[in-house]
C-alpha cells in the first residue's frame, strides 16, 4: 500500500479529466467530441500554430555539440563485461580486442547516442512525459535527481506488474502514459531483462536504453551501446539526458512566447 | 533566454568564420603566382587571420574531436597483475572501496600498519588481479559476474611521492 503510493508520487502520472487539451498535442486520437467550448478551440488552434521543428533535420537542437568522443572515452563508456558474459546480439557493437573483457566501439556508441538524444529532444519539445527508469541501487539517487532537475519522472523501485499494461484499472480511467521511457540500465539486479522494456513495446511506447555486453538489445527502440556500470559513465549519461531535455524545453518556450506575441494580433482581427 | 544567447552566439561564430574565408581566397586570387604577398598591410592581414583561425581551431573543441575515432584513442593495455594507482571514494568500517579507473571498484581490506591514514580520497597503490571477478556455474548460459575487482592493497601512493621530491631536489 505504501509501495503502491510512493510509486504514485514519484511517477506523478496526471489524471486528465478534460482529456481534450492534452490529446491535442498528439494530434490524432481526438475526434468524437461533439460539443467543444470555444477557448478550447482557441486554446488548441494556439499549440498547433507554434511549428513543429522537421524531424528530417537531423540534428535540430545541436546536441551533437554536448559531446565528443574523447567525453566518451574518458569517462569509460567503452569498458564491457567478461568475454563470458557477452551477450551474443552485442556482437555488431563491440570493438576486435585480444583482453579478456570486452571493449564497445565509440565510434558506433556516438552515432546511437546522437540519434537517441534527438529523440528526445523532439519528444520533450512537443510536451511529451519521459520516464527514467534503472534498477541499478548504486545510481537511484542520481536518476531521480535527473529527472526533478529536467522537470521529467523517475522510476527506479520495485516495477509492479500491470504499471503500464493496467495503467486504467489500477490508477484509473484517462491516465496519460509516458511518451517516452529511457532505460539507464537495462538490467534489473538479478541480471535479467527489466520488465518495463516488455511492457513498453506492448504499449507501442518507444524506449531508450543504454546496453552494456551483458544486455540484450533487441527490443529496445533507440539502444545506445555502452558502459552502465560505471558511476563516471552514468553521470554523463543522465547529464546529456537531462541538458537536451532542457534546451528542447527552453525552444519550446521560447517559440511559444514568440507566436504568443504575434497571436492577439490575429485573432483581434 | 539561454536558448536565444546560443543561437545568437552560434550566428556570430559563423559570421566570424566566413568573413576570414572570403578575404582568404580574394587575397589568393590578386596574387596571381600563387606566392604570399611579401610584405605591407596585406602580409599582415593574412598573417593574423591565421593565428586567429589557429586560436579559434584549438577552441572548438567539437572539429578536431570529430577526427579522432575511437581507434586513435584506445591503446590495448592488459590490466592483470599491473600495478596501478587508485583513490578511495567509499569507507565502511575496514573496507576500503577503491577506484582505479577501470570498469568496477576494488574492495580491499584495511591493513593493519599504517591503516588509519587511508581516508576517504586517498591515493593508493594496487595490485590487480582480477579487473571483473566472473565465474561460469554449471547450467548457467553466461558468467555470473560480482561487478567488483580484485586486487591487493600494496600501501599508500605517499612513500613514492616524498622519493621522487628528493630526487628532483638532488639533481636541481
Amino acid at each position: 500500500m505504501a509501495a503502491r503510493a510512493f510509486t504514485k508520487g514519484l511517477l506523478g502520472f496526471r489524471h486528465v479529466g478534460a482529456a481534450k487539451v492534452k490529446f491535442s498535442i498528439n494530434g490524432q486520437h481526438f475526434a468524437t467530441a461533439s460539443s467543444i467550448k470555444s477557448p478550447e478551440i482557441q486554446i488548441q488552434s494556439f499549440t498547433e500554430k507554434v511549428p513543429n521543428p522537421p524531424l528530417e533535420k537531423h540534428d535540430h537542437f545541436r546536441l551533437s555539440e554536448l559531446f565528443t568522443l574523447k567525453d566518451l572515452f574518458d569517462a569509460r563508456v567503452h569498458l564491457g563485461h567478461k568475454k563470458g558474459c557477452r551477450h551474443r546480439l552485442m556482437e555488431p557493437y563491440l570493438y576486435n580486442s585480444s583482453l579478456d573483457y570486452d571493449i564497445l566501439d565509440l565510434d558506433k556508441t556516438e552515432e546511437h547516442l546522437r540519434l537517441a538524444l534527438n529523440v528526445t529532444a523532439q519528444t520533450a519539445y512537443r510536451g511529451g512525459i519521459i520516464l527514467f527508469v534503472s534498477r541499478r541501487r548504486q545510481f537511484c539517487h542520481l536518476v531521480e535527481t535527473t529527472a526533478k532537475e529536467c522537470g521529467e519522472y523517475a522510476h527506479t523501485r520495485y516495477w509492479q506488474g500491470g504499471l503500464l499494461t493496467n495503467a486504467h484499472i489500477q490508477y484509473g480511467q484517462g491516465v496519460r502514459l509516458p511518451d517516452l521511457i529511457i532505460f539507464l540500465s537495462t538490467l534489473n539486479n538479478v541480471f535479467q531483462q527489466h520488465v518495463a522494456i516488455r511492457d513498453a513495446a506492448k504499449m507501442n511506447i518507444p524506449t531508450i536504453g543504454v546496453v552494456d555486453s551483458n544486455c540484450n538489445p533487441s527490443s529496445i527502440t533507440y539502444p545506445v551501446p555502452g558502459n552502465d556500470d560505471t558511476p563516471v559513465a552514468m553521470e554523463l549519461y543522465c547529464r546529456l539526458f537531462k541538458m537536451s531535455i532542457n534546451r528542447a524545453k527552453d525552444k519550446r518556450r521560447q517559440m511559444e512566447l514568440l507566436q504568443g506575441l504575434s497571436e492577439p494580433s490575429s485573432s483581434s482581427s | 533566454m539561454a536558448a536565444l544567447c546560443k543561437l545568437r552566439f552560434g550566428v556570430r561564430s559563423a559570421v566570424r568564420f566566413s568573413p576570414s574565408i572570403s578575404i582568404r581566397t580574394s587575397f589568393s586570387s590578386d596574387c596571381d603566382d600563387g606566392a604570399r604577398p611579401g610584405s605591407g598591410f596585406a602580409a599582415a592581414f593574412q598573417r593574423q587571420a591565421e593565428l586567429q583561425r589557429e586560436a579559434d581551431g584549438d577552441q572548438s573543441g567539437s572539429i578536431p574531436g570529430q577526427e579522432q575515432t575511437f581507434a586513435s584513442l584506445f591503446k590495448e593495455a592488459p590490466i592483470r597483475d599491473n600495478v596501478v594507482v587508485g583513490r578511495i571514494f567509499h569507507v565502511v568500517r575496514d573496507d576500503l572501496y577503491i577506484d582505479y579507473g577501470g570498469k568496477f571498484h576494488c574492495v580491499c581490506r584495511r591493513p593493519a600498519a599504517g591503516g588509519e591514514r587511508l581516508q576517504r580520497g586517498s591515493r593508493v597503490r594496487l595490485k590487480i588481479l582480477d579487473p571483473e571477478l566472473t565465474a561460469r556455474f554449471l547450467g548457467a548460459k553466461t558468467d555470473t559476474t560480482l561487478l567488483e575487482a580484485q586486487g591487493i592493497l600494496l600501501g599508500p601512493l605517499e612513500g613514492r611521492e616524498v622519493q621522487k621530491r628528493g630526487q628532483n631536489q638532488k639533481q636541481e
